[in-house]
């Protein structure tokens, strides 16, 4: 129990840019380079300069019973990290090291041969995954009716939809029993109600106490499912923590160059200096309880006085769903006028969102809106924690009523009728 | 890690994926029955029309001993040159043309070029079949020499699969190989004693000839099948010992290897 069922530790991985050498015209000049001992065994360890390190120095255990999600952008690091721990890479330096059987769903379809039937790329790759003939025969209908390709499961999987292909793969993989389950953005999939399965049978395999590395785009799902997450950075691990945490800092990483230094802001007579999430303390805060209060601080600069300016903030959750558009054109609040810095509160008492990940956009307009003087688009994430077991966006104030209907006469003379009787 | 150890690792890995060597083994006869018409008759159809052409060269147009009536000479020979020349022109493309399992997918790398080999060893039984029926038409006398049958295979099972697995790992780096392989099999079929006896070359280059392993192997089965003797035992424990060799040499290089086959592909 006290053993990690994962350990990276120390993990470097270095890959190759540019063109790779295919051809023998490329291996003579090599072997004579070695040959005339130009390439120093110390250099496996070193970069050249058509090499990078696609893993730096990255480390994090997995133990028994957590489910780890791994975030960040795009060639980042992410994938590679699961084709180490999968053994289909090694590393440079550093150990990397899965206890028990690990079951990869990196592509779930990639044993698939096109001219064979369902039912035999069942066999295929539950093979190629690692498990036994009997295992997978004993269960064939099980796979069979979690894919949903029914009557089909006797056609070349060729004639099959690529959603129908896809599904009939995580299918079988979803029924590896594997010690631990490394997981590659796999919930892309297919269509919603199979999404839902997808998640509820990962939830399943997490309720039993098996170790999951989930990468994915998703957020809400990662908030959802996993118990820690990591954001990888240009190969190294940026953050780690708690999975909502983990978002705020992974969202954090490619605005800080763009958007807030927007180009227009500089021609701008007024722009955002600064916006802060204060909780109820006055404090800055990345995390808020359903029903707190939420303090949006908007901090300006104006280099000469703006009359009836207003300020407008959107909330949008992670997945994209706008969820609240304010502004104080609309809230009919003049702001007079805006000189020198200064800053202008939003306060939300009661914060009724549910729990997941959210962004404020921030904007500052002109007293019709039609000029934009600053735009911070999607630039401040938070997320809002709750022990509220609602489902949704919202919270919604409620109580039940319960009216039970008078009963019908007819009954009432009968249960007379048998009082009588007795 | 020492050798032992090594070979040790090799093997457990083979036994633990066993199953999953059948199911690759199976899909590409299955690919095969499925994608062709003729699906297994081809394995017969190749060495026969190979057969008939040069029994129509070696007994028309220019005759020549052989021990065996020539068809059933040509026809054993291309059985078995035929089991060793598809298993290595498969295996050498069996990494790249499954390019997808490589990057995505781990498990032992063997399974390509090894599933390779034991689908043309089905070829090989199914192809038997004729051979058996030949042997019987011509009246060849079955003699204990046979049960040496199971040693001569062995070894060229070990000569093939070793083979194998260095040209799928070389034609991974250096595509090259699988243009070279093609020149190189068609002269080795030449060098080989499959459709003429080599005693029947002299001097120097009957001597180069005679060195060639294979011939050493074909010319064996063609003894305990064909003319009822044991084939001779300095030359083939040499072809055997060197046959093991290639197999442990080819194998280790390939194990040790095949971690960088999925950045290398």
């Amino acid at each position: 129990m006290s053993r990690p069922a994962v350990v990276f530790d120390g993990v470097w991985k270095k890959f190759k840019r540019g063109e790779r050498h295919d051809s023998l015209r490329d291996l003579i000049p090599a072997a004579a380079a070695r040959l005339l001992g130009r390439s120093d065994p110390a250099a496996a360890e070193n970069l050249t300069d058509k090499e990078f390190w696609a893993v730096h120095d990255v480390s994090f255990e997995v133990n028994p019973g957590e489910a780890l999600g791994i975030i960040g952008p795009n060639g980042a690091g992410k994938s590679t990290i699961l084709k180490l721990l999968s053994r289909i890479l090694r590393p440079t330096r550093g150990r990397c090291e899965v206890r028990g059987r690990a079951g990869a769903l990196i592509e779930v379809a990639a044993g698939f041969h096109p001219d064979l039937t369902g039912r035999e790329n069942v066999y295929l790759q539950g093979a190629i995954m690692g498990m036994k003939r009997a295992e997978i025969g004993r269960k064939f209908d099980e796979i069979v009716q979690f894919a949903g390709v029914g009557e089909f499961i006797d056609t070349p999987v060729k004639r099959y939809s690529s959603g129908m292909n896809a599904r009939l793969g995580f299918a079988i993989a979803a029924h590896l029993d594997p010690d631990v389950l490394l997981i590659d953005e796999v919930l892309s999939v297919g269509d919603a109600a199979f999404q839902d399965r997808c998640v509820a049978r990962m939830r399943e395999l997490i309720g039993r106490g098996i170790p999951i590395v989930f990468i994915s785009h998703n957020l809400p799902a990662i908030l959802d499912l996993c118990t820690r997450a990591i954001v990888i950075n240009h190969g190294t691990v940026a953050f780690d923590g708690a999975p909502a945490a983990a978002i705020q800092e992974y969202r954090l990483v490619p605005w800080t160059k763009t958007d807030r230094s927007g180009a227009g802001a500089a021609a701008s007579p007024i722009h955002i200096a600064r916006t802060e999430l204060l909780n109820d303390r006055g404090d800055s805060a990345a995390v808020f309880q359903s029903g707190g209060e939420l303090r949006i601080r908007v901090a300006y600069e104006a280099s000469k006085p703006v009359q009836h300016a207003s300020i407008a903030i959107d909330i949008h959750r992670g997945d994209g769903v706008y969820c609240a558009g304010i502004n104080t054109m609309m809230d009919k609040r003049d702001l007079g006028v805006m000189s020198g810095p200064g800053y202008v509160d939003l306060i939300i008492p009661r914060l009724n969102l549910l729990p997941g990940c959210y962004l404020v956009s921030v904007g500052i307009l002109d007293a019709t809106g039609g000029r934009v003087y600053d735009l911070h688009t999607s630039a401040y994430p938070f997320s809002v924690l709750s022990d509220r077991r609602d489902l949704g966006v919202i919270y919604l104030d409620r109580e039940w009523a319960h009216h039970v209907p008078p009963a019908a006469p007819a009954e009432r003379t009968l249960v007379a009728a048998g009082k009588d009787g007795s | 890690m020492t050798l032992l150890a090594q070979f040790k690792e090799m093997f457990s890995e083979q036994v633990e994926y066993r199953e999953l060597l059948y199911q690759m083994t199976l899909r590409d006869l299955l690919l095969r029955y499925k994608q062709t018409v003729m699906g297994f008759g081809w394995a017969v159809f190749m060495p026969l029309v190979n057969t008939a052409v040069f029994s129509v060269i070696f007994t028309r147009v220019a005759k020549i001993e052989t021990p065996v009536p020539y068809p059933l000479f040509a026809f054993c020979g291309f059985l078995f040159w035929n089991f060793f020349a598809s298993s290595l022109r498969f295996s050498v493309l069996s990494l790249t043309s499954n390019s997808n399992l490589v990057t995505k997918v781990y498990f032992p790398r063997e399974i390509f070029p090894f599933s390779a080999v034991l689908v043309c060893l089905v070829d090989l039984a199914v192809g038997s079949v004729v051979l058996v029926g030949m042997m019987v038409y011509y009246g060849v006398a079955v003699t204990p020499a046979l049960l040496f049958l199971p040693v001569v295979l062995a070894v060229l099972l070990a000569f093939t699969a070793g083979l194998a697995l260095l040209l799928a790992m070389s034609n991974l780096y250096y595509r090259d190989i699988k243009y070279l392989f093609e020149v190189a099999i068609t002269v080795w079929m030449f060098a080989t004693s499959v459709v003429y006896p080599v005693e029947s070359v002299g001097g120097n280059l009957g001597q180069l000839l005679a060195m060639n392993p294979m011939t050493q192997l074909i010319e064996a089965c063609r003894s305990v099948l064909l003319y009822g003797r044991l084939p001779p035992a300095g030359p083939f424990a040499v072809t055997a010992v060197l046959s093991l060799f290639v197999l442990f040499a080819g194998w280790q290089s390939f194990h040790r290897a095949e971690f960088t086959f999925a950045e290398n592909i």
